[in-house]
């Protein structure tokens, strides 16, 4: 590979208000959001060989399909493919008007919520205490992370026993206190079990990525922290903690989509796959309509009203919260 | 990419064993653990029978996932030739004329024998169609029935109750002997599909929805109905009755822990049951309200069908046809029910259990069929509802709120057909 | 470093490694009971007496209507789809990352999104789509349509966005001074600097995809596709109240199959080690 040292140094200007046109040309450049580095290649063809695959992938696999189920929003069709009739945004206005769609989604955003904030705080508590030990560490890494690799179903089906309405422990814990759980029945109760098995799923997940952070955190930044240091929780404010924020950053989001998307199959199995008067959330409604129903129009609108509202989080998340994030 | 030469070796190795020219067919099905294996055999059996066919089937997870995969698959051509559906299912798949040729047709079409006469009266009717033509083959079939609690009849001194008004007579007794009366299982099943058909009911406009996709609406809201569930309501007030959500199991429990007096069950319990009840247990028909019906009639089924798919060439539904007539076999059928404990669907299947004996020593399996052979009348032969499994979380929905009391069965009712029939209308405008 | 070490991080630990690990114990206890007692009595906290015949069933059965569906044949098909999409996961996403963070180039905003947009939707919602389309590119019943579609999502070069991003300015400085172009730097820099970060990706995909169920029921018709999930999900799903649930063996199985995943943990572990030391350099 012939070297031609051809990186650009491109200090933050504060930018003057564009023209619309001024502004597209800038983003046709490549250069409308702030560089991720301050030094970076410039070259016409090599990004592009590493770019390629994924970004192949992600067209077959992903926009492909999603154009499909876009289109599906618009029509109401037999699941079979025999006839669709086109009804515009019908199958918006259904989903949008009805009470049932608007309160599953306030439990969804409480519910993503409670479940991001618990599962962080938590794989960081442990994150942060297994960087420290040294006597025993392999061994409590060994358990935290390992509980990440049980079966889903089996998971579920624990969960499901240790909340039974007859027999189980955690009923049995309650009816000491006097108090009737009935998960399956009470609304809140069903809320709890449904909350404290996805958080427990999901705290090794950010465990690993904390760990991981931490421990490619120089041992010469750790050093100078603890000359300088006056208490361990100043020295993890303001040292460890600025940087892990990329990490973070990135855990915040995932762990979002955790408590939106992949929270379905919990509930399913919480719910004894019969949702009655219980909490649940968007996607499983997504999932009740679409993949139990056979309603592919409906579920569809809703696929699409719920990408539009992550998108936009996401868009929010990536433009103000991450200029809070300091790399390198 | 991701492929060994072992693998396609081994690939290729089972490529090459069937030796005779074979018609290869599939079979995709809903059902795992032990029913999964009880279909395997049966299919093991049938290639075992004759030379020119194979069939193989192919477990699809669930009955959800089944229909779905069915879909996915029909949509791309990629479509087995039978195809298992439940029975809230069978609207969608009955609705796609052209998805599927009528098991009827195909049977008759291949030179093999068919009568409508030969099949139990409670199974034939819900996958026909408005004629009595049979559009899916009954397969797995099932009827709720109530299970008891022997020794806690024996201690109050009473009678498993025929009817509803019995039972209020006795429920105070039960209760006096220390038991729970009564517990029920999905109570979608139970308290309004079959409350329908035991007490001959309409549940539907258009004939049940048989004549018609378009302006099929429930008829729900009607004061027996209410009545049903304000009864319900007020046993459970009164502790003659235990409300344990919609989850099958949490209903169950407490009758296998011998705490309730009366379950109402699927015919087909009784083989779990006998492992897991703690006190002897028998059965006797799901009760109905003389007040509404002058005599009893047969419930309607429950469990899956199965489907011929079109689009298959003719060798292949030559077999399909063979294995349907080959699944009607009172042997196959009597195989199949001791198996799984689901109800044969043919009448010589039937006699053929009782004359092994198969009644003599489990008197219990005998009441699903029993029930489903009690007479027809002009509201039992089923239900034709789109969507139907969305308007079943809707009663269940509306059936929490009304027994944490925070609706009455009236107004449950009401938004029940509200949001039954909107969504019966939008799946009348998907197959227009 | 000399840090002192209070007693209460050992509790920490001691207690959030006992709320996570409480029901795998459960499992690995339940696994050695009977079905009929686990359907009577609910999970399990002490041991019982079937565990020899149970874990000699699983292991030894050969299941579906081939016979040929073996516990060896499912663990098989899962390391698969556990290897195959950790590796592809890692190798592209990487790659992706590198593109993205260290070059300008035309049009890399609208790529950063279009591969980000990626992370909203999972495959459960378009899955009936996904499924037109792998037949249509003929991938039905081969590991090449198992694995791939799963690899369209983003996650990983979120992951490595955020690591190369921190990677301090002066690396890429210089490796310039030193003559060394984009390629050399990724491979010679950039891949043995993410150690670590590698480590940490491959145990979540490697046991992501060796969970996979819904994509593969839906995507194979031929048995000696079956993983261990398929496996477990088949045994819990019986027809309510018909039949129980041979619990102890759906338990035992999760017990085995958590056998590679711990596996994969303990050895990458030493990766973790390794990353921390060999990023003080």
């Amino acid at each position: 590979m012939t070297h031609s040292p051809s990186s650009i140094s491109r200090p933050l200007p504060v930018p003057p208000p564009l023209s619309a046109r001024a502004r597209l040309a800038k983003w046709w450049r490549g250069e409308a959001t702030a560089p991720a580095k301050r030094v970076q290649f410039d070259r016409p063809l090599t990004p592009w060989v590493f770019l390629l695959p994924q970004l192949a992938v992600v067209v077959i696999f992903f926009y492909w399909p999603s154009v499909q189920a876009v289109t599906s929003s618009f029509y109401l069709e037999d699941p079979f493919g025999f006839s669709a009739t086109f009804v515009g945004l019908d199958n918006y206005t259904d989903a949008l008007s009805s009470g049932e769609y608007l309160s599953t989604a306030t439990f969804t955003a409480g519910f993503a919520l409670v479940v991001t904030a618990l599962s962080l705080g938590l794989g960081l508590l442990l994150a942060v205490k297994a960087d420290k030990v040294i006597r025993g560490a392999s061994i409590y890494k060994t358990v935290l992370i390992s509980v990440y690799a049980i079966a889903p179903p089996v998971a579920a089906l624990i969960g499901m026993m240790l909340f039974d309405m007859h027999i189980g422990p955690f009923t049995q814990l309650a009816g000491l206190f006097g108090y009737d759980l009935k998960v399956g029945v009470n609304y809140w109760d069903t809320a709890f079990a449904m909350t404290l098995i996805a958080v427990w799923k999901q705290i090794p997940y950010n465990f690993i990525f904390f760990l991981s952070g931490l421990q490619s955190v120089p041992v010469s930044v750790r050093e100078a922290a603890l000359i300088d240091a006056r208490t361990g929780w100043a020295r993890f404010k303001d040292v460890i903690l600025p940087l892990l924020a990329p990490t973070a950053f990135f855990l915040l989001i995932i762990n979002i989509t955790y408590a939106l998307f992949d929270t379905f199959a919990i509930i399913d199995v919480i719910v004894k796959d019969k949702p009655a008067n219980n909490p649940m959330t968007l996607v499983y409604k997504i999932y009740l309509d679409g993949f139990k129903g056979n309603d592919i129009g409906g579920s569809s609108a809703q696929s699409v009203i719920l990408m539009v509202i992550v998108a936009a989080l996401t868009v929010v998340q990536f433009r103000f919260l991450e200029r809070r994030v300091h790399y390198g | 990419m991701f492929k060994s030469t072992t693998l396609a070796a081994l690939a290729l190795s089972f490529m090459a064993a069937p030796v005779l020219a074979q018609t290869d067919i599939t079979w995709w099905h809903g059902m795992g653990g032990r029913n999964g294996e009880v279909i395997n055999e049966i299919s093991q059996k049938f290639n075992e029978s004759q030379q020119a066919c194979h069939l193989t089937p192919v477990s699809k997870g669930t009955y959800e996932e089944a229909l779905a995969s069915g879909i996915a698959a029909f949509r791309s051509g990629e479509q087995p030739n039978i195809l298992q559906v439940f029975d809230a299912g069978a609207a969608t798949i009955m609705a796609a004329k052209g998805a599927t040729i009528a098991a009827e047709d195909l049977i008759k079409g291949q030179g093999e024998r068919f009568d409508r006469k030969d099949f139990i009266d409670g199974v034939s009717h819900f996958y026909a169609d408005s004629d009595g033509k049979f559009v899916g083959m009954p397969f797995n079939s099932s009827a709720p029935i109530m299970y008891f609690n022997t020794e806690a009849f024996e201690k109050a001194g009473v009678e498993p109750p025929k009817t509803w008004e019995e039972f209020e007579t006795i429920a105070p007794k039960l209760k006096a002997a220390g038991y729970l009366p009564m517990t029920a299982s999905q109570l979608t099943w139970m308290m309004v599909e079959n409350f329908h058909s035991r007490n001959n009911q309409q549940f539907a406009t258009n004939n049940n929805g048989y004549d018609a996709i378009k302006g099929t609406e429930l008829t729900v809201n009607t004061p027996e109905q209410i009545m049903m569930f304000d009864k319900l309501k007020d046993w459970a007030d009164k502790g003659w009755y235990g409300f344990y959500g919609a989850g099958w199991s949490d209903n169950l429990k407490p009758f296998e822990e011998g705490k309730v007096a009366m379950w109402i069950g699927s015919s087909g319990s009784f083989g779990g049951l006998q492992k897991s009840a703690t006190a002897p247990f028998s059965a006797v028909f799901m009760p109905y309200w003389a007040s509404l019906a002058d005599h009893q009639m047969q419930s309607f089924i429950g469990g899956a069908a199965l489907f011929a798919m079109a689009g298959k060439p003719d060798d292949q539904n030559k077999c399909t046809a063979q294995f349907f007539s080959f699944l009607t076999s009172p042997e196959i059928q009597v195989y199949w029910h001791e198996n799984t404990g689901y109800v044969p669907v043919t009448t010589a299947a039937y006699e053929l259990a009782k004359k092994q004996g198969y009644y003599e020593k489990n008197p219990v399996a005998e009441v699903g069929i029993k029930q489903l052979m009690l007479p027809g009348g002009e509201w039992t032969k089923g239900y034709r509802l789109g969507f139907y499994p969305q308007i079943r979380t809707i009663e269940e929905r509306e059936f929490n709120k009304i027994f944490s009391g925070e609706t009455t069965p009236k107004a449950a009712f009401e938004t029940i057909e509200t949001e039954g029939n909107a969504l019966l209308a939008r799946f009348a405008k998907t197959s227009s | 470093m000399m840090q002192k070490i209070k007693p209460l991080d050992h509790l920490i630990l001691i207690l959030g490694a006992l709320f996570l690990i409480a029901p795998v114990v459960l499992a690995v206890m339940s696994s050695t009971h009977s079905a009929v007692w686990i359907h009577t009595n609910g999970i399990a906290l002490l041991p019982g007496t079937d565990a020899y015949a149970t874990y000699k069933k699983v292991l030894t059965a050969r299941g579906g209507f081939t016979g040929d569906v073996t516990g060896a044949r499912m663990i098989l098909n899962s390391m698969i789809m556990g290897i195959g999409f950790a590796v592809g996961k890692i190798v592209l996403s990487m790659m992706a990352a590198y593109a993205l963070v260290y070059f300008r180039f035309r049009l890399a905003t609208l790529f950063f999104w279009m591969i980000f947009t990626t992370l909203l939707l999972p495959l459960e919602v378009r899955i009936m789509p996904s499924y037109q389309v792998m037949s249509e590119l003929h991938l039905l019943n081969t590991y090449t349509g198992l694995i791939v579609p799963l690899l369209a999502s983003a996650t990983g070069t979120f992951y490595f966005r955020q690591f190369f991003k921190s990677v301090p300015d002066e690396l890429l400085e210089a490796a310039r001074i030193d003559g060394a172009g984009p390629v050399k730097f990724f491979f010679d820099i950039l891949v043995p600097l993410s150690r670590t970060m590698m480590a940490a990706i491959f145990i979540i995909m490697f046991v992501y995809g060796w969970n996979q169920y819904l994509w593969p029921i839906l995507m194979t018709t031929d048995e000696h596709f079956y993983t261990l999930m398929r496996g477990i999900k088949s045994i819990l799903q019986v027809w309510v109240g018909s039949q129980i649930p041979d619990y102890n063996e759906a338990f035992a199985l999760a017990v085995l199959a958590m056998i590679p995943p711990v596996f994969v943990v303990v050895v990458f572990q030493r990766m973790f080690i390794k990353g921390l030391t060999e990023s003080d350099k």
